[in-house]
Order: structure tokens, then C-alpha cells, then sequence
């Protein structure tokens, strides 16, 4: 398909970098404010949509191609079943870096005060973790839905 | 007959609708919120995140992201396998 | 007299969400009922952070008005624009 015209290019190049840049932050913020991995992933994923839309397949050709997007969507689903198999000897799923587990290990696992504190991104155990993993998962889940079915469209 | 079936239906449906609609509780208080004051209670302190939903996705309902995540896995699976190219066009 | 604003805003967003959905039912052409549906997904997003779910607010939002919308068009784009083979 053919690209959109001038306009829609431009506002689209500009717009991308914001979307990006406010999607990251959902991810890694997931655990302190609301969003998560998967709202996150969503959102760059519909940053992706919006350059393939506006630019065109030929173009956007240039940036993705199927093999990355379904390869970030396979690392990320791996590196989250790995994540949660790595606290295997307690239970699977078991939060092995939290506050309170035994072998303490000094990373994302400061105590929070209770109550709001929206810059400490030194919390959460592995759930900062776990939400980089899914919305790796998902920006390339989403995104190769969008690219194959742009691709495989008749003109 | 096929509209006398329907409408039966469609007011026993109504009738259990606004049934429902009347005995709804009010926002904010439900009926057993014993498993809601724990996590609210300790959440914070056990898993060190301050986003108590985050940490009930990630952490104690660990096992329904691993679903979500397993279905949109088959989702793409389905689409990619769908729109592949061709290979033995020639 | 305090006028309760959270409430009206409720009724008014459900009312535009049923009249939407009710549009994306009813139209013929397949675009427009496409854009209608996306209307009421990103209606149906402001309700969802009107009862304090702000992050199934954020998902709605990008999924429902966002990505759904593009795969439709995607899809109409590749069959006829009509309902009904016209």
C-alpha cells in the first residue's frame, strides 16, 4: 500500500517518539503507578501501527520485519517463564528478590514506604522485571499482528 | 411459535437483568472482601511494589499472566501462520 | 445544593457509549461502523477511569481505539466496503 500524504507522514514522525517515549514509561513504571507490561506493550505497539500506517510497508520494510518482531515476542515469553522459574526452590513463581526473601540479593529489593512514593524504581522485587519481559512480549506480539496483516493485504 | 420462544427468553433474561440491576451492591463495597483487606494490608510490605494491582498480576496471580501471555502467543502464532508468504510460488 | 458532576458525566459517557454501539450495529458502510466502534472503545476507556481502573483504562485505550481499529480497517481494506456484498 501506498504511503499517506505529506501531512500524516510528518505528524506521525513527530508523534512516535512521544508514544515511545510514554509507553516506555508505563513499562518501567509498572510497578509504581498504574499500567504494567502489558498496557505498556500496547501502547508501543500502536506506535508501531501508526509508522507502518502512515509510511507505508515498502518503508517500514526498512525498520521491522516479521523475524524481529516474532523473535522479541519469543524472548520475551521466554525470559518471563525463565523469571518465574528461577525462584523454582521456593515455588514457581516465587518473588526471589523481594524484601523479605531469604537469600538476599541487593537488587530492585529496597523496602517501599507505605503509601505513595512515585520515583523509587528500586522496588518490586522481580516484578519490574517481569514487566520489561511482557511488554517485550507483547510490543512484538501486537506489532507482527499489524505487519503480517498490513503485508498480506491485497492493494 | 419461533417469537413466542424468543420473547420468553428475552423476559426471563430482562427479569434476571433487573434482579440483578436492584440487588447490585453499591461501588466500592463488595460482598466478601476478605482476600482484598490482606492484599491491601500487605502487599506492599511483601513484595516491595507499590502498585498493589501490579503486584497482584505479577506476583500472586502469577499463573493468569502466564495464561494471557500463552494465548497471545498462539493469537500471533495463528496470524503469522495465516499470512505466510508463499514459498513454492514458482 | 452540591451537584453530583462524577454522576452526570457517567450517565452522559454510557448514553454516547450505547448510542455508539448501537451506530456501529446499525451502519452499512463497514468503515463508518468501524469508526463508530472505535469511538465507543475510547468512551468506554474514559468510564473505565471514571470507577478508578486507570491502568484497564490504558489497555482499552490502546488496544480497543488503537490497534482493533487498524486491523479492521486492514481487513475491510482487503474485501468489500458494504455490508452484504453490495
Amino acid at each position: 500500500m501506498m504511503a499517506m500524504s505529506k501531512i500524516v507522514r510528518t505528524v506521525s514522525n513527530l508523534l512516535y517518539f512521544f508514544i515511545l517515549i510514554f509507553g516506555f514509561y508505563i513499562v518501567m513504571h509498572g510497578h509504581l503507578t498504574p499500567g504494567g507490561g502489558f498496557q505498556g506493550g500496547a501502547v508501543l505497539a500502536s506506535a508501531i501501527a501508526l509508522i507502518i500506517v502512515a509510511h507505508g510497508i515498502e518503508k517500514a520494510k526498512k525498520f521491522y520485519s516479521e523475524f524481529s518482531l516474532t523473535s522479541c515476542e519469543s524472548l520475551g515469553l521466554v525470559l518471563f517463564i525463565s523469571l518465574a522459574f528461577l525462584g523454582i526452590f521456593m515455588t514457581f513463581f516465587y518473588n526471589f528478590l523481594s524484601p523479605g526473601a531469604q537469600p538476599a540479593i541487593p537488587i530492585f529489593s529496597t523496602e517501599p514506604p507505605l503509601g505513595p512514593n512515585l520515583g523509587n524504581l528500586n522496588t518490586g522485587g522481580v516484578i519490574p522485571l517481569m514487566n520489561i519481559a511482557v511488554g517485550i512480549e507483547v510490543i512484538g506480539g501486537l506489532g507482527a499482528i499489524v505487519y503480517v496483516m498490513f503485508r498480506g493485504g491485497k492493494k | 411459535m419461533r417469537n413466542a420462544v424468543a420473547g420468553v427468553a428475552l423476559l426471563v433474561m430482562a427479569a434476571f437483568l433487573f434482579y440483578a440491576a436492584v440487588e447490585m451492591h453499591s461501588f466500592g463495597s463488595p460482598a466478601y472482601s476478605d482476600m482484598d483487606d490482606y492484599f491491601i494490608e500487605n502487599a506492599q510490605k511483601e513484595t516491595g511494589a507499590n502498585n498493589v494491582v501490579t503486584s497482584i498480576v505479577f506476583d500472586y496471580r502469577g499463573f493468569d499472566t502466564l495464561g494471557e501471555a500463552t494465548v497471545l502467543f498462539t493469537a500471533v502464532a495463528g496470524t503469522t501462520a495465516v499470512f505466510k508468504k508463499r514459498r513454492e510460488k514458482k | 445544593m452540591n451537584v453530583d458532576y462524577v454522576g452526570i458525566m457517567h450517565v452522559v459517557v454510557l448514553l454516547i457509549v450505547l448510542v455508539s454501539a448501537y451506530l456501529a450495529i446499525k451502519l452499512k458502510n463497514l468503515l463508518s461502523a468501524v469508526l463508530a466502534l472505535a469511538v465507543m472503545s475510547l468512551l468506554l476507556s474514559l468510564e473505565f477511569y471514571l470507577l478508578h481502573a486507570p491502568d484497564v483504562a490504558i489497555a482499552e485505550a490502546g488496544i480497543g481505539a488503537g490497534l482493533t481499529t487498524a486491523i479492521y480497517v486492514l481487513a475491510i481494506r482487503a474485501t468489500r466496503h458494504l455490508e452484504g456484498g453490495a
